[in-house]
């Protein structure tokens, strides 16, 4: 076992000059591509343990119910089933479609065992009012379905800001005024991985191992050691490879409690993965919300007074909206009012999702922009840099006006029109974001092999995190990325921040390079005696250390090592001078309509982004390219349906519940803003999924003069904003 | 979903013996390529005891008759249709529907058959907890709650929209289907295969429970006929049709149409020819105008529900883009 290098830093480690970088700054192909391509890679879903036992729950299919009787007996009678547990009782209720709906819990020796059984438990109940719609829930006599203790109304409580007849004396002396109401649906976050966990339990009090699909390794042994009935450092969560989170895998939740359950009752592993059916019933979702947005200009374009009213819909949670004015500036802020309230239905509680509550208010923002340059004559990107205070939104938007050939295109400052039903147009939008940095710690230990290991507990939600855990040590130690091992995922290694609000990066990458910097500092010790120069006035490259500024007293990076008696250790912790979490971005969608069938066709998109250094850029434009088509998916076809009359979820199947496929992916141009130099690293994930949709409802108004003022922009909506409902 | 026998019968006597001679939730089907019938069953809709297979009956050939005329067998993939160059040259209309199906994994393995006799996509069909008319239940739980996709035509007591893509195109191209069962062959067109709910809730098709689909003749097209199928898919990498339209055209020297024939899908509990949209176009001079009229004519009897108002846009829209491709 190695022992910490305990001796003071020489000197504080920094990113350096991008001119001297060799690894970083660059496209560095992920090293977990070929075993994800190959699909050696195993993800949560794909763990098998001897002995392993299959769970599944059993979700009632409508919101609200009181329940009768749930009969396991001919359940649990079935072929394989070894456990069966009811979670409701004889006149319990079932009070939203979400965790509270779930009613039992099964495991047996083989999945199609388990489903079979689940099929077989006969659960009486009356059906209550569904209370899925905002209608619903404001109803006169409406049933309460909102979580709040002592909660009279489905109504939360409306949260004020700003002096209403400030704001309405300014719109009143606007030149322009425009005022909308924008529909937002409910988003899922459609992982690919389906929340779960495999739980494999232990005796006594050894360690139990979980495999957890997980935005959190090092924070799900606490949220399981309740259930586990074991202090959280007896229990290993192991992450090797995760198929996305987006926000809603931050805790165990219940489908984790109830493996641990299972785990602990049978005594066998357990295998417990929502079926995408339930995943879209019980894991969470973005909120939709409603605004009535009212925004004024003066004659120069510049906004002088706002309004907006809004209601959050989170179901039984609250829902996330940013107050107005989103990002942009209002000349006089005392003129800005704002009113918004949740407003509660018995359905699945939203939960965190990339951006939470963003690209809600972009939408209606950005459509209040478009159509106050159009009542004003103003060119689209003009009116924005007027209103937007920062130098970075006006370069970056600049650019992917220029990216999208927005000189040359002739709507600039009206919406065009059809010519034999067909139209093409731009439309822009910008975002901000500050991803934060926290403690996070990482060792990274050199051997007298040469073989170097970088080691944090952190997860790579496909990112590609795990790339630069290897890649900042290789810059570091002049190594090339495949001489250094990462190894992530796991709760035994040096604690990681919980992967949310694009703070990953901003947290790990400073640790990494902390723990990187004083391996190199231990080494440069061990070389003083040897190339007789002191610690750091070394220059470490292509698999060499010399002297700075004399080449000659130089060795290979395996004879470095040999002079190691034992594993140096070095131990890296977060440095809040190496992250800056302030970053901008701008996007252009250019779209073609026919406005004779309804259909939306997105060209081209394009991506302006701002992050400081980045560390890898083909993981950085991978990862804008995923926010674009994340956001054309969302604004074309995403849209959670409920049966009003019941209550049924029928869109909890990809079929009808529709995200983009190939076809519906543009020509996609992700520009990392190299003007941003500044020396630091941080997440930038949230930004580039925060205008895309925005962009696009403004391209189709700017085609052919439709302002879809609801979402997704599918056919019926594009026919019914241009001709009218039948 | 049921444990169930796969029957693998070597003749086509023997697989009509596996059969019932009535339909109950629980008798043998006919298995194909298996992309509808095994998702009715994990969808709990019906629970077959028994599925017989087609795979052994030799039914996957394409004969040409020598005049331009086409037989195609029941269990010709999807795929096949797709790529087959003959046929392309012959049916143009034929590939691009076929072309327009699903994904490459299921086109590969859903076969004609298969395609002509799926079941509806109705989400309320389709949702395990729900009973409906077409599951032997009371209710269209459609007609008053969402039915953004269901029929604008021909609905009642059902209003599920008829989702296979060949069977729109073939009806336009005016082919017919064999049918075997324990009397014999007979031989049905493919504009009476089809009944609507009003006629049969359990069945979309004339076909009786104990009959096979064992192949379709399509005629040879009149000389000089243009033909297209164009398909509405609100996602366009995979869908069903929201609308589609099968046209075909005959013009003469002076580009005036001397015949017409539209068919519509994705509209109607079955495929929804419209004589009145051929009428609008004969005599005219192919242009926007006689497009036009065509699209007015085809939606004039439509009757939409709340939600989908939309589809009468969309298959003006979508009449016009159709013929429009064939000037």
């Amino acid at each position: 076992m190695s022992r910490p290098t305990s001796r003071p830093a020489a000197s504080d480690p920094s990113w350096g000059e991008r001119s001297d970088l060799d690894v970083l700054n660059r496209d560095i192909p992920r090293v977990d591509g070929p075993v994800k391509a190959t699909g050696e890679a195993v993800y949560t879903h794909d763990v098998r343990l001897p002995d392993m036992l299959w769970a599944r729950v059993l979700v009632h299919p409508v919101p609200r119910a009181e329940i009768e009787s749930i009969d396991l007996e001919a359940a649990s009678e079935m072929p394989g089933v070894v456990h069966i547990e009811a979670l409701k009782e004889p006149g319990d209720t079932v009070r939203y479609l979400g965790d509270d709906a779930v009613l039992a819990v099964v495991a047996a020796e083989t999945p199609d065992q388990a489903a079979d059984a689940l099929g077989a438990i006969v659960v009486q109940a009356k059906r209550l009012a569904p209370v899925v719609t905002p209608e619903q829930a404001l109803e006169e006599g409406a049933p309460v379905v909102s979580r709040r203790r002592k909660a009279d109304s489905n109504v939360g409580r409306a949260n004020e800001r700003g002096d209403e007849a400030v704001a309405d004396a300014a719109l009143a002396g606007a030149v322009a005024v425009v005022e909308r109401t924008f529909e937002i649906p409910i988003q899922h976050h459609v992982c690919l991985e389906t929340h779960g966990h495999v739980v494999q339990p232990a005796p006594d009090n050894d360690q139990v191992t979980v495999y957890a699909s997980t935005q959190s390794v090092s924070g799900t042994p606490r949220g399981l050691a309740r259930t586990l009935g074991r202090d959280a450092s007896k229990i290993r969560v192991l992450t090797p490879h995760m198929g996305g989170g987006f926000g809603s895998k931050f805790g165990p939740g219940l489908e984790g409690a109830l493996a641990a359950r299972v785990a602990n009752v049978t005594g066998r592993p357990v295998h417990l993965m929502l079926t995408r059916a339930d995943e879209f019933a019980i894991a969470g979702n973005r909120s939709g919300s409603r605004q009535n947005l009212k925004v004024g200009a003066d004659s120069d374009g510049r906004l002088v007074g706002l309004k907006l009213e809004a209601d959050k819909l989170g179901g039984v949670s609250g829902g996330s909206l940013p107050g107005p004015p989103y990002i942009y500036t209002v000349t006089d802020g005392a003129a800005v009012f704002s009113k918004i309230r949740s407003v509660h239905t018995a359905t699945d509680g939203s939960r965190a999702m990339r951006a939470p509550g963003h690209p809600q208010a972009s939408f209606a923002m950005e459509a209040a922009v478009d159509e106050l340059a159009y009542l004003l004559g103003m060119d689209l990107v003009d009116i924005r840099i007027r209103n937007l205070e920062s130098a970075v939104h006006h370069r970056q938007l600049r650019r992917v006006a220029e990216e999208i050939g927005w000189a040359d295109h002739p709507n600039r400052d009206r919406p065009g029109a059809a010519v034999n039903g067909r139209a093409v147009g731009i439309g822009f939008g910008v975002s901000v974001w500050g991803p934060g940095g926290r403690s996070s710690r990482c060792d990274v230990t050199v051997r007298p092999d040469g073989s170097v290991v970088s080691a944090t507990a952190t997860q790579d939600l496909g990112t590609g995190a795990r790339t630069y855990v290897a890649a900042i040590v290789a810059e570091e130690l002049g190594l090339t990325v495949d001489m250094v091992e990462a190894r992530i995922g796991d709760s035994d290694l040096p604690p990681s921040v919980t992967s949310g609000g694009s703070v990953t990066t901003g947290s790990s990458a400073p640790a990494i390079k902390d723990a990187a910097h004083k391996a190199r500092e231990g080494l440069e010790a061990l070389l003083t005696d040897v190339l007789e120069a002191p610690v750091g006035s070394y220059v470490w490259k292509d698999g060499r250390v010399s002297v700075r500024g004399d080449a000659s007293r130089s060795l290979p990076w395996i004879a470095v090592c040999a002079l190691l008696r034992e594993p140096l250790l070095a131990q890296g912790e977060f440095r809040d001078f190496l992250h800056e979490g302030r970053i901008h971005g701008a996007q252009a969608a250019k779209v073609e309509v026919d406005t004779l069938t309804g259909r939306v066709k997105v060209l081209k998109m394009v991506t302006c982004q701002d992050q400081g250094l980045p560390l890898n850029r083909l993981a950085l434009r991978s990862q804008i390219n995923g926010g674009m088509v994340q956001a054309l998916s969302y604004g074309l076809l995403e849209q959670r349906v409920f049966d009003e009359q019941d209550g049924f979820l029928l869109s909890d199947n990809l079929d009808l519940y529709k995200i983009a496929g190939s076809q519906e992916i543009p020509e996609m141009v992700a520009l990392i803003d190299d003007e941003d130099e500044r020396p630091s690293v941080c997440g930038m994930a949230e930004a580039p999924v925060i205008p895309g949709h925005s962009a696009i409802a403004g391209a189709i108004h700017n085609a052919c003069g439709a302002r879809l003022t609801r979402m997704p922009f599918t056919a019926d909506n594009v026919l019914e904003t241009l001709y009218g409902k039948i | 979903m049921k444990d169930f026998d796969l029957k693998l019968p070597e003749n086509l006597d023997a697989a009509i013996g596996e059969l019932p001679a009535e339909y109950t939730r629980e008798g043998a089907q006919v298995l194909a390529g298996g992309q509808d019938i095994v998702t009715v069953m994990k969808d709990d809709i019906e629970q077959p005891a028994a599925l017989v297979s087609l795979q052994r009956l030799g039914l996957d050939g394409i004969q040409w008759d020598g005049d331009g005329g086409v037989t195609l067998g029941a269990t010709v993939t999807v795929q096949t249709l797709a790529d087959d160059a003959d046929l392309e040259r012959a049916f143009p209309a034929l590939r691009e529907a076929a072309r327009s199906i699903g994904s490459p994994q299921i086109r590969s393995q859903a076969t004609l058959g298969g395609n002509l006799n799926q079941r509806p996509r109705c989400p309320y069909y389709r949702h395990p907890s729900v009973s409906c008319f077409k599951k032997g239940g009371s209710v269209c739980l459609a007609e008053f709650g969402f039915n953004k996709y269901a029929a604008i035509f021909g609905g009642g007591p059902s209003y599920f929209s008829h989702p296979s893509d060949l069977a729109t195109v073939l009806l336009m191209l005016g082919a017919t289907a064999s049918v075997s069962g324990p009397d014999g062959e007979r031989q049905v067109p493919l504009a009476e295969l089809y009944v609507l709910p009003e006629e049969s809730l359990e069945t979309e098709t004339v076909l009786r429970p104990d009959e096979i689909l064992t192949s379709v003749t399509i005629p040879a097209p009149p000389a000089e006929t243009r033909s297209s199928y164009l398909k509405f898919k609100e996602r366009a990498s995979y869908d069903f049709a929201l609308a589609a339209v099968a046209v075909s055209v005959v013009l003469d020297g002076s580009g005036v149409v001397t015949d017409a024939r539209v068919v519509l899908g994705g509209v109607a509990p079955k495929p929804w020819e419209v004589p009145a949209a051929a009428r609008a176009l004969t005599g005219k001079s192919m242009g926007p105008e006689a497009w036009t009229a065509a699209g007015a004519a085809a939606v004039a009897d439509a009757d939409p529900l709340e939600h989908n108002g939309y589809k009468v846009h969309l298959v003006k829209g979508l009449v016009f883009r159709a013929l429009e491709s064939l000037a």
